[in-house]
Parts: structure tokens; sequence; C-alpha cells
């Protein structure tokens, strides 16, 4: 991954990071900031229903406690002490009800049985309990009607004022929609009764302010919590699989006067708003994120041409220089720490330029000195059989004539095969000295090898050398001088043959590494030192008694000259290996 | 016309005309109803009472004059139901005739038909036609004409019809059955079996005392027949007002817009307390439940259950307000003397017990009109029966598939056997009689109520409420006011 890349992710992902967590934080706050406003509703609603409650509790007590003062009823109770037909009263609830504006009412002797019921017309006769509530305050109870069904309301029982025995009243107002429907139930709200707590769970059960009471139908576990334990239940819950359908509901029962729980008030408020807010927050954190992003690549391709493209010049230019480039110079003319890396790195490379010069002049100069030396020292051993042999004819002119002679031919002999090692000597030298240029020409560089195995096979067998080839069957296309290579190889083949005077193995072989034509020449003799390896490719190194030292200088040369690369793998008698490798090259694309 | 004044046992002025006998207080004689066998206390009863009114008579005599009916007028009466409905509707009276009519004691009295014979054992009766009577078209009445009619109303009534065969055979129609028919005489004094025929236009004629002319101002109109074979009406016509609401009626009653009014039984205490003219029946309308035998309660031990569940004395004492009486009985007391035999009282506890305590599939129970008494003596039935145990639901009126209906049946027959062989017709039940007397009766109808699938509660009476102006209005025994005999006072 470049430069660039890492900082355009860095960058990207900062962004996203601090937008992410603003967006989360501020939804959070968002929600319980409406999970507050919910419950202050819900408290504010649930006040006024409390309020109202006790409302309408009073009203009924004190409509009851009206109806129990009216000569209408004082008269009644008169007539049924004096043995009045309480038959004659039967449907006398009626349009006492409806004088009092009550939704129930029960007429019922001192005994507990009903004289006339308005709810219930044909439950005379038979006995009504609460009678013994007379007098207390209004409380909730619930009341079974004729159809089956049931309905709480609110009811005061009281006695017939002056009645002996007691007449009394037992009359309510019906706790339904129509109480609730005056409550200010802000928009987004449900206000809703549950009744008929006693059976299973039906929605058609609801009575209040409501959008669709079908989906009242969802309160159901809230509603059953509250009804079986008694006290508020709490929860979120969705009508639809969309968010901003869920309701956010608090159901919190009501109790009949002996504390059993006969009916459900349920308040839900639309979480909407707050979810659409949450959405907003959302779609605009990705907003940002999604700028930031943009911002981070604008950024990333500004900061690369400030930042990562003179850093990426430097890598470049040290590459170059890596690769052998000693010239590169960078331009980088900032005033930054970028800038003194650029400078640095001209200095250095303006140094190491200087110092491979001199080095190279150095290494000239002791080239030039090592080759004197060589020279002086190879020159010396057949100089000085030169001039002794010159110094004995001297002698030798005092000798007999026939004496002479025979000092004079052997001198003569032993000049001439001085002077012919001299000739040799000087033509090495000549040689290194003109090493030609390689002409490249596509080849196939296991043709090479099978060549020198040709020329020296014989050779190797005379020397109980085993020979071991492992040539790939795969082409092994480069560019390159046959002869030249040819000449390398062979350089390589005579001294592993020299390093076995023994006899041993002599391992060549040639194969593709990725893009590079390897060829290795392995032999199993005494092997090298590394120091020996560090100075092998000198010229006029040699480890051979005899011998220029000039061999595997010409074989870097050529390998050098083809592009490729010589390196040697050796252990003091462990043998040793050359590897060269040499560019491949596509076949037909030379 | 021979009129009489009669004071019953009661102590009531009953006008009579027409030679027919007063109806006597129920319970007055064990065994046998309306019959004038005089018993010595009874006598000097008569007498003293006799006494009482002539001194008032007396008294009274300037206003004697006044009270002699007077020909012409109209005659205004409201209902609540349809004058027309068949097969006793108000209109329909008036219009129509039958062969015979049913007198106080029970008995069958000549009207389209003179005379009848029974043969073979009563599985044959001969009637003969009264001659020269015509319908309100000039049709004449022939026996051909009474037994097509009576064909006719047999095809409605399907299994229900008390003869197999009706044919006329020279002045006299022949009725054949497959079983005996010894109370056919009363039977077809019944007006489900008035003799009636459609003119060229359609309607409906009779050879009653009256004649429809048509709806005027929302009142069907009435005018007197004067070719009535039975004689002219008092009245030149009658105004029949339906679908008037009691409260309604009563308002117009006492405004004067209206003659006759209806008194449900359970307001006649209060009609009473409110001064109105009250005409009170005996007890002619059955209130009973019907259990049909099927499915829950084809169980004979749980239809026990059921009808020992019922409180009657509460529907008595408290919704029809101490009218009529309590029954166990398919006749009332008066008629057959021994309804007292069947046991009425609630008895919670024994049938909880034949019900068993278990949970059984919801039953409905159905009232067999909207009236509210009915209703809510629907509703008290289903009280009761769910303190037995029972899963009781209202279903709305007249929902025959109910498995338990509140029914009203009205009884028209005057003697016990008619009344039993109606009462039959009517409830739908199989039953037959062997034997002639009270106590074969009492078998039959044991049998019957045996099976628990009817459970008689009450017997209520009908009562009608007259304006000042009315004279002469007479209760017939099914308790249906008689206004073909009845006069205004002041002719309008």
């Amino acid at each position: 991954m470049t430069l660039r890349q890492k900082m355009l992710l860095m960058l990207a992902l900062t962004v996203f990071g601090v937008v992410a967590a603003v967006g989360w934080t501020g939804s959070v706050r968002v929600r319980h900031v409406f999970e507050y406003l919910d419950r202050q509703q819900t408290d504010t609603l649930v006040g006024q229903f409390q309020h109202e409650f006790n409302q309408r509790a009073a009203d009924t007590a004190e409509a009851v406690s009206r109806m129990a003062a009216s000569d209408a009823l004082r008269r009644m109770a008169f007539d049924l002490a004096n043995g009045g037909d309480p038959a004659g009263y039967l449907t006398v609830a009626v349009p006492l009800a409806q004088e009092y504006r009550l939704d129930y009412l029960e007429l019922v002797a001192h005994d507990g049985s009903i004289i006339s019921s308005l709810q219930w017309t044909a439950r005379f006769g038979y006995k009504e309990p609460v009678i013994a509530d007379a007098g207390k305050a209004a409380f909730l109870k619930q009341e079974d009607l004729a159809d089956g069904s049931s309905q709480i309301g609110l009811f005061a029982v009281r006695a017939v004022n002056g009645s002996d025995p007691p007449l009394y009243l037992v009359g309510g107002r019906q706790l339904d929609a129509g109480f609730l429907r005056d409550f200010p139930v802000p928009a987004g709200t449900e206000l809703l009764i549950y009744r008929n707590v006693s059976g299973p769970f039906d929605a058609h059960n609801f009575a209040g302010v409501a959008q669709d009471l079908r989906t009242a139908d969802h309160y159901r576990a809230l509603v059953d919590d509250a009804r079986t334990n008694g006290g508020n239940a709490e929860g979120v819950v969705y009508v639809t699989a969309n968010r901003e359908d869920s309701m956010s509901v608090t159901a919190i029962p009501l109790k009949g006067g002996g504390g059993d729980v006969l009916a459900v008030l349920v308040v839900a408020n639309s979480r909407r708003s707050m979810v659409e807010i949450q959405r907003h927050f959302r779609d605009i954190a990705y907003g940002i994120a999604g700028l930031g992003i943009i911002f981070a690549v604008g950024a990333s391709l500004w900061i690369a041409a400030r930042i990562s493209r003179p850093i990426e010049e430097l890598a470049r230019a040290a590459q170059q220089v890596a690769g052998g480039d000693w010239e590169t110079r960078v331009d980088i003319r900032t005033l930054d720490e970028v800038g003194d890396l650029g400078r640095s790195f001209n200095n250095m490379t303006r140094q190491l330029a200087e110092q491979r010069e001199r080095l190279v002049q150095t290494e000239r100069v002791a080239a030039w000195r090592e080759l004197a030396r060589r020279l002086a020292h190879e020159l010396k051993n057949p100089l000085t059989p030169l001039q002794i042999t010159v110094e004995n004819m001297v002698k030798a002119k005092k000798l007999p004539k026939k004496e002479f002679e025979e000092v004079f031919k052997e001198s003569a002999a032993t000049l001439t095969a001085e002077i012919e090692n001299l000739k040799t000597i000087v033509g090495r030298f000549s040689d290194f000295s003109r090493l030609p240029k390689p002409v490249a020409l596509e080849m196939d560089a296991r043709e090479a090898v099978r060549r020198v195995l040709k020329l020296y096979g014989p050779a190797l067998e005379e020397k109980d050398i085993e020979l071991g080839t492992a040539i790939s069957s795969e082409a092994l296309p480069i560019l390159g001088d046959s002869e030249l290579l040819h000449r390398a190889l062979s350089n390589l083949v005579l001294n592993a043959m020299d390093a076995m005077p023994d006899g041993g193995t002599l391992t060549v072989s040639a194969g593709r590494a990725q893009d590079i034509a390897r060829i290795s020449v392995a032999d199993t003799g005494a092997g090298l030192t590394p120091e020996e390896c560090e100075r092998l490719f000198t010229p006029y190194y040699t480890t051979k008694q005899h011998g220029t030292g000039l061999g595997l200088a010409i074989v870097q040369t050529v390998i050098a000259d083809h592009n490729g690369t010589i390196s040697v793998e050796s252990v003091e008698g462990g043998g040793a290996r050359f590897v060269i490798g040499l560019p491949l090259v596509e076949k037909g694309k030379a | 016309m021979c009129r009489r004044f009669v004071i019953s046992g009661s102590g009531k002025l009953w006008l009579t005309e027409r030679g027919l006998p007063p109806r006597l207080k129920p319970g007055s004689f064990r065994g046998s109803y309306g019959a004038a066998e005089a018993v010595p206390l009874q006598i000097r009863n008569l007498i003293r009472h006799f006494l009482a009114c002539l001194l008032l008579a007396s008294a009274a005599l300037p206003g004697c004059a006044r009270t002699r009916p007077h020909y012409g007028g109209t005659l205004r009466i409201e209902t609540e139901g349809d004058p027309w409905q068949t097969p006793d509707g108000i209109a329909r009276r008036l219009v129509l005739d039958t062969l015979t009519t049913v007198d106080d004691g029970g008995g069958a009295r000549s009207a389209l038909a003179v005379r009848w014979e029974s043969q073979n054992a009563d599985h044959r009766w001969e009637f003969w036609i009264r001659t020269g009577v015509h319908f309100q078209d000039g049709t004449l009445l022939t026996p051909d004409a009474v037994a097509a009619a009576l064909d006719e109303t047999c095809s409605h009534a399907g299994a229900a019809c008390p003869w197999r065969a009706a044919h006329a055979v020279g002045p006299s129609v022949i009725f054949t059955s497959d079983s005996p028919a010894p109370d056919l005489p009363e039977l077809l004094g019944q007006t489900a079996f008035a003799i009636a025929r459609q003119d060229a236009t359609g309607a409906v004629v009779g050879t009653g005392p009256f004649r429809v002319t048509g709806f005027v101002n929302g009142a069907l109109t009435l005018v007197a027949n004067d070719d009535c074979w039975a004689g002219r009406p008092f009245v030149d016509a009658v105004e029949v007002r339906s679908r008037r609401m009691v409260r309604d009626q009563w308002l117009d009653l006492s405004v004067g817009k209206a003659d006759i009014v209806e008194v449900p039984p359970e307001l006649v205490r209060q009609a009473q307390q409110q001064h109105l003219n009250v005409l009170v029946s005996r007890p002619v309308d059955l209130l009973a439940l019907t259990i049909a035998p099927d499915s829950a309660m084809a169980s004979r031990e749980m239809r026990q259950a059921a009808a020992l569940a019922v409180d009657r004395t509460a529907l008595y004492n408290v919704i029809f307000q101490k009218q009529g009486e309590v029954t166990a009985s398919l006749l009332p007391e008066g008629l057959s003397g021994y309804s007292f035999l069947f046991p009425s009282a609630q008895d919670l506890d024994r049938a909880r017990a034949l019900r068993g305590g278990t949970g059984g599939s919801g039953l409905t129970l159905s009232a067999s009109d909207t009236s509210a008494p009915m209703q809510l003596a629907a509703e008290r039935l289903a009280l009761n029966l769910h303190e037995a145990g029972f899963n009781v639901q209202m279903a709305p009126a007249n929902a025959h598939q109910a498995p338990l209906q509140l029914r009203r049946v009205h009884l028209e027959a005057g003697s016990p056997r008619a009344a039993f062989d109606e009462m039959l017709l009517r409830l739908g039940q199989n039953g037959t009689v062997t034997g002639t007397d009270a106590a074969a009766l009492w078998n039959a109808e044991r049998g019957i109520l045996d099976n628990e699938t009817v459970v008689p509660l009450l017997w209520l009476p009908r009562a009608w409420a007259a304006g000042e102006r009315v004279r002469d209005l007479r209760l017939a025994v099914d308790g249906e006011p008689l206004l073909a005999d009845a006069s205004v006072e002041g002719g309008k």
C-alpha cells in the first residue's frame, strides 16, 4: 500500500470515525431527550386523568347524594317502608337516571335485593352486595350487563335520606371513550382504557382516543403485565415493521375498592418524531461522512502533491541510487523537513558519486598498482631466469668453445621459453584490457550451457569428475553474446575442474526463476573462505599457484555487460557454487 | 235484542245480549267452566247484589235513558299490532265470520252454520250452512264457497289442519278426519277458520258486520254492512289506527281522540290507578318457554333442570304486576280446574343437581315478540337458567333457530277439550286424549308436559280501556272486544 493510499485511508477513517462518534452520540442523546419528554407527557396525562377521575367520582357521588335527598325518593322509601309493592317501581330507575344523568342506577332494598335496575332490569330481586359501601367515596366498579358484557364505571352508594329501613341508591357513570374524549390529548398520543380485564385479552375491550383501535392489539403484553402484576408496565411497541410506527407505551392498572384491577389505562406516545430526528441525524452523519471522505480524497491528493510526492520522489531516487545510478537528484525545494530530506539526499548522492569517483580513481590507481605489481611479479619471474641465463652466457664466454656452445644452446632454450611465457602473460593482460562489449542477440541460455558441457565433457571424464545437469525443459530466452557467454561459462567450468584435482562432482543447472534465467555451476572441491568469496571477482586475485587472476574478473565483466548478476556460495571444505542470473526476455520481443 | 244486567261473582256488572249467558268468576264452579249451575250460597249473593243494583238503578234511572244504544257514529280503536294480521287481527274479526261462535261457557253457537251433526264417532261432521247470506261484494254464501275457504285455510295450516277433507254436499259441508274431532264445532269458531273470499279486485271480503273501505288519514276504515245476516251493527264505522304505542294510545284516549285502546296486562294496575275504564278478560294468553329437544337440550334431565330453574313468581309479581295466574299447565285453572296439580315452584337445587354442574355449550334464548315485558321476561329467564348453571345468551326477538323460545300463545277456545287441542296445535305438540273427562285431559296434558319441551309459566289476560262515549262494550271469550255490539254515545 503506497503512502498516498495509507494517508487517504487514515484520513477517511479519521473523518468517518469522528462523524460516526458524533452521530451516535447525537442519536443517543436525542433518544434520551425524547424518552424524558415521553415520561413527562405521560405523567402529565396520567395526572390529568387522575384529576378528571377524581372529579367525575365526586360528581357521581354528588349526583347520587342529591337523588337520595330528593322528595321523590323519600316518598318512594316511605311507601316501601309502609308495605308498598316494590314491583310497582320496577322501571323507576330509568327516568331517575335520566334526570340525574347517570349511566348506571339501581334501587336496592335494605336486604340488598334490587328493586329497580337501569342497566339490567331483569335483575330485580337479586342481591347487590355493594350497599355495604354506602356513604363512602365513589369507587371503580365492574358492572355486568344483560348482554354478557362488562363495563366499568365510577359508582357511589347512598341511602335515601330519612329512610328506615334504608332504601339504597347505587348510581354510577361509565368510564368509556366519552370520558377520555374530553382530554387534551396531543397529536400522536393515544389514551385508552382497557376494560373486561377478567377474560382473555381482546382488543375490542379498548375504548378511548386512538388513531386506529386495530393497533391496540399490540398492547397486549403490557396490558397483561399490568393487570397481572398490578403495577405500571412500560415498553416500546412496534405496530409495523417501520420504526416510525413504534409507540412508547405505559400501562397503568386502575383498581376497584377491593384492590383488584378492574381496568388498565394505556398511554401511548408515538415515537415517530424521535425516529425521524434520529434518521435525520443519521442522514446528516452519512452525508458528512461522505463529504468527509470526498474531502479526505481531495486532501490526500493535495497532501500527495505537497508531502507524499516528494517522499515518493525520494523513494524513487533512492531506488535508482540503489540500482547504481548515483547521479540521481531530487527536485524538492520546500522549506520543511521534506525539503531538508531532499537536500540531504542530493548531498548524499553527490557525495556518494564523488566518493565513488574517488573510489574508482583509487581503485583505478590501486588496480594500476596491482596491475603493475602483478605485472612486475609476473614479469619478474621470467625475467630473473633471463638475467641469469644471460649472465651464464657471459660467463661461459670464457669457457672453451665446445662448452660455450653447450651453455649457449641451453641458455638459448631457456631464453626462448621464458620469452614465450612473457608473451603469454602480456597476451592475457591484453585480452582483459580489450574485452569486447557483447553483441546482444536473442538466444536460449540453455544452448550456451550445453555448448560448454559438450566441449569439456571429455575432459571431465579424464579427470574423473562426474557431471550432473539440471537443465530446464522450458526455453530461457535472453539477450546475449553467445561467444562471451561461452567464454564466461568455460572459465567457471575450468575453475571448477581446477578445484577438484582428485575428482568430484560438477553440477550444472539452468532454469527459470521468475523473470531471471538462473545458471549455476557447482563443484565439490575445497571450497572458499568468506574472505576469498569477497575478493574472488577482483582482477588479478587468484587462489591458484599459477594464474593471472583475471578469469573470474572476465566472467563478472561479461555477466555485468549482459545486465546480469553473479554470486558465489561456498563453505570451506564444502565446494563452491557460482550462480549467474540473466534477465529473460519475451520470446520474439527482444 | 234482549238485554240483561248480570252481576258476576266478583261484583262486576255485565251487559249481555243476544241471549248469551254471562262469564262467571273462575273457581266458582270446579270442573266446569262457565256453566250456569247455581249454588245456594251464590243465589243468595246474587239476590243480595240484585237488590243493591236495583236501588242503584232506580237512582240512576234518569240516566238509563242516556245508556240506551244509539245507531250511528264512528268507533275509533287503536292498537299496537297489525289489525289485519292473520288469523285474529281485530279488523279481520269485524269483516269475517266463522261457521260457529264460542260462548262464554265455551260452547259452540251457530253463526254461518245453523246446525251440525257428528257421525262415525266424531270422524265425520256435517255442517248445514245458513242460507240467504251474502258476502260484502254481493256474492251469495254457498257451501262450496265455505268449503273452498276452509280448504284454503287448511292448505296453509298443513299438518295442523284438524280435518283431512272438507267438501260441500248440497246445503252442507262435510268434514272428515282420520282421528276423532269431538270439538270441531268449537274449533270452527276460531278466527283462523273464518270464511273469506277474494272479490274481483283481489280484496278479501267476508260476511261480517263491517267491510273495509280503505285507509283514511292513516286509519283503516270499516263501514257497517247494512245487509249483515246478524243485523246491522250500531256504529256506522270503525276506524282502526294501528302501530300506535300504548303510551300514545292512552294519551289519545285521555284527550278523546280514541275510544278503545289496548291495556297490556302489566299496565292494568296502572290503568286502573289512572281511573281508566278497563275491561279485563279471563286468562287467555299463555306465556310459555319452549325447549327444542336437540343438541344441548336433547337430554330430558337437562330440560327438566331448565324447567325447575325458572322463577314464575318473579315474572308474575313484578313484570306482569300480578295479572293473570302463575301456572305450570297448558290450560288456565278456570278452564281445566286442575292446573294447580302441576308444580310451579322454582327449585334451583334440584335444577343444579339435574344439570350436573359441568360447563356446557352456550344456549340462546329468544322472545317471540319485541315488547318490553317479553324481553324483560326472557332476560329474567336467562338469569334463572344462568343460576342453575346453564350458559344462556339472549338472541334477538323472533330468532326461530334459538333452542329456547319464550312464547305468548293466544287461546280462543272456551271449552277444556277444545282449548287443549288448540294449545297443542299452537305449540306444535302431539297428544291424544283418551276419554272425555277432566282426568283424561289431565293425563294427556301430563304426558306432554313430562317431556319438558313446553314449560308453561303464566296465564295472562287481555285488557282494553274504553272511553266515556263507548257503550255496551264486552269482551269475547278470547279477550277481544266485541265491537259489533258496541255503540257510541251521541253518535258522531
